[in-house]
């Protein structure tokens, strides 16, 4: 049994690989990248080198490339010899001048811009050198580039994957010379009045805190990535952090500044001070007493997981709450006005498409009961979440009254609860005794699999009620080209799927006596 | 010889009881031929479908339904010439309601729902739309049953494929569908052929997968393994006791996946990656109308109602079908 739930973890993690290599392959492989570049204003306005620059910049940002500018390269190398002023240094003149009257391949006799070339060639990256253009009096329109482009390929991508999927913090992160104790220590951390984990040296200030917000243990000694958003506001965001964000608005609260923790005195703030990380640039005394200065804003409401998982779970207890009793009323009237009125359900969940059932339910809600239906981010309110949660659980419920009535009418007939009639049970007797155990164990065995559905058909709900969670994500960087957050939500929603038949599969094994998952009769 | 033959004969016999008996027998030879013989009424399974299938009025009306339905969506387009264009630089004629078009342009069926947002006539919109939905779901399921239906014939007998197969339908099965399509589209493009592509790239594997579960609940029966065992070639007990029990099988699949086309579609020009702006389509109409739902109703509830009722009459009637299909009906 034990080899069979290793073997099925293995084969899960083996799968969860395929998908990554296979979406990756395909987003950054087959799909026209040129696409990006229409869209993009300033791409459009430019012209010459400098499109051709823009293009890089936004290759760059969506993640298909690295490259490095020839000037960049100069900088770093002249800017520590003559400091400021490197620009007008004999040497950066005379690389420069190389590639502006460059005629064939002359250029590559500088002896920078061969460095440069032969160091970057080294390298495996393809160097591009974007002559000047003149117009037919000779004026310059554009002046000369010189790049080394690096095109990443699926396997390094894969590679930094699995490299970057799990980080943990160590007291080694930060390179700073200033920071000298290095170390982690428990302190008596007087915010929660209970004890902390505190780093120095490591990312978070915070590794292990108390607060108030759910779950009220918080730790940032293990960090799971699942890859960069690359682009729009979310830019450069991990897209499990992004994931984990709160969704309101900030709100203050009276608050001991670091510098004057256990003092007593407070000011209104905004911040949370236990997010804080390791920043190199100054900080403000007035507020800190070291370089942990770089905090996030404390906001209300909850994170996109939150939204996604409170509208998922509470849709299925609803649509078990509701299904389960409406089916077996149904198998009970067979053939009668319920179950006539119930099919008619069924089929109009089956059939409609799921968008314009969504909309007929916000209109009702609307129009009958004055819910809003946008998400606002009314905090303390439970009214924007009724909405999708009613739109995700009734289709939910169609689903289960069509299994409990096909299920509830196949056991009537079974040869079992005609024995069990014959030997003069009463309904009751049967229903509670007999049909209710083996209905029990399919439930129990969907129920994984149906907060699944839930979170999958949220990629619908959230985008029509703007809904702020992990459904919205996927549509959101769909239509955005965030080439990073489409992979690592797909890892997302595939793990998800794949924890959740594992779970299915567990519990079924666990309280049917009859399943045997590694195939030996016990 | 039925009861009521034999009853009528026996009055007979009574009657003429007292006249001549050796007139009225005579000896019949003993008929090996005709012994042999397995008198039973004539059963014509295609003949059993739609009789079975018309005893339920409700199927009359559906039929009807679905004729009027597809003689708009086949028919009308090709008078109407639906341009989205149309009245683009008469800024007037943007969201109308019906009776303010109808006022406008004269009463005419094509501005019976009002205008769009770009002046467009909805009606005519939905009816092109329509016709890109229905084709486009009719050539996805061609295309997934045809694959999945044969795979899936082959993955039941076959061991050797049994292993391969199952493990790439495990990997597929782990992504959910919609996403997996969201992605697809998203990374080719939102041509017709590219999104017939998307839908069938993976879709027949599910098909495929149920199929081949379906024909080995049904290979293991004890009068296939019978057959098999008398040296029945596998082909034969393929095409004679296999292929027609799955017909009720197949034409379930069919109603559910005709109608999950056109959600898809809807579904993903919803979300803004659909098919391109040069093709009508009913859920590029929603997307451009579900900003002002409430404002300018007409615009919105037309094509929603319209590939609601489309896919509603194609699943009815492909379930009422399939429970026809299913030889076990046909004895009621």
């Amino acid at each position: 049994m034990k080899l069979y739930w290793l073997k099925r973890i293995l084969f899960s993690i083996f799968s969860l690989v395929v998908v990554l290599i296979t979406v990756t392959f395909l987003i950054y492989n087959l799909m026209d990248r040129s696409a990006i570049l229409t869209g993009d204003a300033v791409y459009n306005k430019r012209r010459y080198n400098e499109q051709t620059m823009r293009a890089y910049e936004l290759y760059e940002e969506y993640g298909y490339l690295t490259y490095q500018d020839f000037n960049f390269y100069l900088q770093n190398k002249y800017e520590p010899i003559y400091g400021p002023d490197y620009a007008k240094s004999d040497e950066f003149v005379a690389a420069e001048d190389a590639l502006f009257n460059n005629v064939g391949t002359n250029y590559k006799k500088n002896p920078d811009v061969a460095a440069f070339i032969s160091q970057y060639e080294g390298y495996g990256h393809q160097i591009v050198f974007l002559p000047k253009v003149t117009n037919k009096s000779g004026g310059v329109l554009s002046m000369p580039k010189l790049l080394a482009v690096n095109e990443l390929n699926v396997f390094q991508r894969i590679g930094s994957f699995f490299a970057n999927f799990i980080r943990f913090e160590t007291i080694w992160d930060v390179q700073d010379d200033r920071l000298t104790d290095r170390g982690i220590h428990i302190e008596w951390d007087p915010r929660s009045n209970m004890p902390a984990l505190i780093g120095n040296g490591t990312t978070h200030k915070y590794l292990v805190y108390f607060d108030g917000n759910f779950p009220f243990v918080h730790q940032n000694i293990v960090h799971i990535n699942l890859g960069k958003s690359s682009k729009g506001s979310s830019k450069g965001i991990d897209t499990v952090d992004y994931m984990m964000l709160r969704t309101g608005s900030p709100y203050s609260t009276e608050q001991e500044y670091p510098k004057d923790l256990g003092t007593g005195v407070t000011h209104p703030s905004t911040l949370d001070f236990h997010t804080a990380t390791y920043s190199t640039a100054d900080y403000d005394p007035s507020v800190f007493n070291d370089h942990y200065s770089s905090v996030r804003e404390q906001q209300g409401g909850l994170t996109r997981i939150g939204n996604s998982f409170v509208i998922g779970i509470i849709s299925t207890i609803a649509a078990y709450i509701i299904g389960l009793p409406i089916g077996l009323w149904m198998a009970l009237k067979k053939d009668k006005l319920v179950d006539k009125i119930g099919n008619a359900y069924i089929i109009f969940i089956m059939a409609v498409p799921r968008l314009a059932y969504i909309f007929m339910f916000a209109t009702i809600g609307t129009t009958l009961f004055n819910l809003p239906f946008k998400f606002v981010f009314a905090e303390n309110s439970v009214l924007p979440y009724i909405l999708p949660t009613v739109s995700l659980g009734l289709p939910a419920a169609g689903g289960l009254m069509k299994w409990m009535r096909r299920y509830m009418i196949d056991q009537q007939n079974s040869d079992y609860v005609k024995f069990a009639r014959s030997q003069g049970l009463s309904e009751g007797e049967i229903f509670s005794k007999h049909i209710s155990r083996n209905a029990l164990i399919f439930l129990v065995h969907g129920i994984p699999g149906n907060i699944l559905v839930s979170l999958v058909g949220a990629i619908i709900t959230e985008r029509v009620y703007g809904v702020p969670g992990i459904g919205n994500m996927l549509t959101e960087s769909i239509t955005a080209f965030n080439n990073g957050m489409i992979i690592g939500v797909t890892v997302f929603y595939t793990a998800l799927s794949i924890i959740s038949m594992i779970l299915g599969d567990a519990l079924l094994a666990k309280y049917d006596p009859r399943v045997s998952l590694s195939g030996q009769r016990g | 010889m039925s009861v009521e033959n034999i009853k009528y004969q026996a009055i007979d016999m009574q009657k003429i009881n007292a006249a001549e008996d050796d007139d009225l027998f005579y000896f019949v030879d003993n008929n090996t031929l005709e012994s042999e013989k397995i008198t039973a009424p004539r059963y014509s399974y295609w003949r059993s479908v739609f009789r079975t299938f018309f005893k339920k009025k409700i199927n009359y009306f559906i039929l009807g339904f679905l004729a009027l339905i597809l003689l708009l969506t086949l028919i009308y387009p090709i008078f109407a010439h639906y341009n989205e264009f149309e009245n683009v630089a008469q800024g007037v004629t943007y969201n109308m309601s019906p009776s303010a078009a109808l006022d406008y342009f004269g009463f005419s069926f094509k501005y019976i729902l009002g205008t769009g947002k770009n002046g467009n006539a909805i009606f005519d919109g939905i009816w092109a739309g329509a016709l890109t939905s229905l084709s486009l779901a009719i050539v996805c399921a061609a295309i997934n049953m045809i694959l999945g239906i044969v795979i899936g014939a082959i993955w039941g007998y076959n061991s050797k494929i049994d292993t391969v197969l199952t493990v790439i339908y495990n990997i597929i099965a782990n992504v959910p569908w919609i996403l997996l399509i969201s992605v697809l589209v998203y990374i080719i493009g939102g041509g017709f052929i590219q999104f017939v592509f998307a839908l069938t790239v993976t879709g027949w594997l599910g098909i495929a997968f149920f199929f081949r579960t379906q024909v080995m609940i049904i290979r293991d029966r004890e009068y296939n393994m019978a057959s098999r065992c008398l040296g029945t070639p596998m082909i034969k007990v393929v095409q004679h006791n296999v292929l027609p029990f799955m017909t009720s099988v197949i034409v379930t699949i069919l109603a559910t996946e005709l109608p999950s086309y056109i959600s898809a579609e809807v579904f993903l020009s919803y979300i803004g990656i659909g098919l391109s702006s040069e093709i009508p389509s009913l859920g590029r109409m929603i997307q451009n109308a579900q900003d002002a739902f409430i404002q300018f109703p007409w615009a919105f509830w037309g094509p929603v109602a319209v590939s609601a009722a489309i896919t509603i009459i194609l699943y009815v009637l492909g379930q009422n079908l399939a429970d026809a299909s299913d030889p076990r009906t046909h004895m009621q």
